[in-house]
């Protein structure tokens, strides 16, 4: 989770995060566990004030971007 | 043979596995099953365990929110937990469509327990949806992948396949619909979902006796 925090506190790392999410339909909701569900908006405003959404969903992104690291 | 499923439906994500949970009822109805059916406030710690003492359900799927030591039931009120009642899910197959419930409460109902077994997720469930089809999920295409590869695990299981065959079959599932979103340039949210899918994918775990049928 120190690590998350880390790539939170990397603004290129965040503005990754939320360029891919703006590309995201309005009408799109993402339901994330038990935290509920979320708009293309929220999520960003979620990630770029670092709260535990936010950090999710970086985390997520991170996740999937080293997936393919590992398969090249 | 007793099939037991518990299908809160008071957010939109209960709602939407509660009402794509229908599939799993009626393949359970077509291969002979009794289903039995805790739907909406009836989801309690109280009425779970009394439908199981009674009749004896061999396979449980228990959609709902959860944590790493509990899955919760109507307004997310805890119904199973580990260091309570997770003796509940010994001697049977369970799957819970719950968040992180895989991470603890998996570990400690299987732990050196014979003929049991416990699929679910050690990390967050993430769908995406549409929120035009709030009120008629089964007409979302956007969810259709995630509840459909979510649903597998119960149909293969439904159809006679082992604990482990069925979260790889789901899994297998989730991983094909990934990679199709992936291939897709239609579809602004694609991408996304198969982010999301295989995250889901990545997350499911099948613990316990592994060779387990239903």
């Amino acid at each position: 989770m120190a690590n998350d925090k880390h790539i939170l506190n990397d603004e290129e790392i965040r503005k990754l995060v939320t360029a891919r999410l703006s590309v995201l339909s309005s009408d799109t909701m993402i339901s994330i566990g038990s935290e509920g569900s979320f708009s293309r908006d929220e999520l960003i405003s979620r990630v770029e004030e670092g709260d535990e959404i936010g950090n999710k969903i970086a985390e997520i992104e991170m996740a999937w971007l080293r997936s393919f690291k590992q398969d090249l | 043979m007793n099939f037991l499923i518990t299908r809160p439906h008071h957010d939109p994500a209960t709602i939407y596995l509660s009402v794509w949970s229908q599939e799993v009822i009626n393949v359970a109805h077509n291969k002979g099953y009794t289903v039995i059916d805790i739907k909406n406030d009836k989801v309690t710690k109280a009425e779970l365990t009394s439908r199981i003492k009674k009749l004896n359900p061999r396979f449980l799927m228990l959609n709902g929110h959860g944590s790493k030591k509990a899955i919760g039931g109507h307004d997310n009120k805890i119904i199973i937990e580990a260091g309570g009642n997770e003796k509940l899910l010994h001697s049977r197959i369970t799957y819970a469509v719950s968040c992180k419930a895989g991470k603890t409460l998996g570990p400690k109902c299987t732990n050196k327990i014979t003929n049991t077994a416990f699929i679910g997720y050690d990390d967050d469930f993430v769908f995406i949806n549409d929120k035009k089809h709030i009120s008629r999920p089964l007409q979302d295409k956007k969810a259709k992948p995630f509840m459909e590869a979510s649903n597998h695990v119960a149909i293969s299981l439904l159809k006679g396949h082992t604990a482990t065959e069925s979260s790889q079959r789901s899994k297998d599932m989730f991983k094909k619909s990934s990679q199709k979103l992936l291939s897709s340039k239609s579809d602004p949210d694609s991408l996304q979902a198969a982010k999301y899918l295989w995250w889901n994918m990545m997350h499911q775990v099948c613990l316990g006796d592994g060779k387990a049928i239903v």
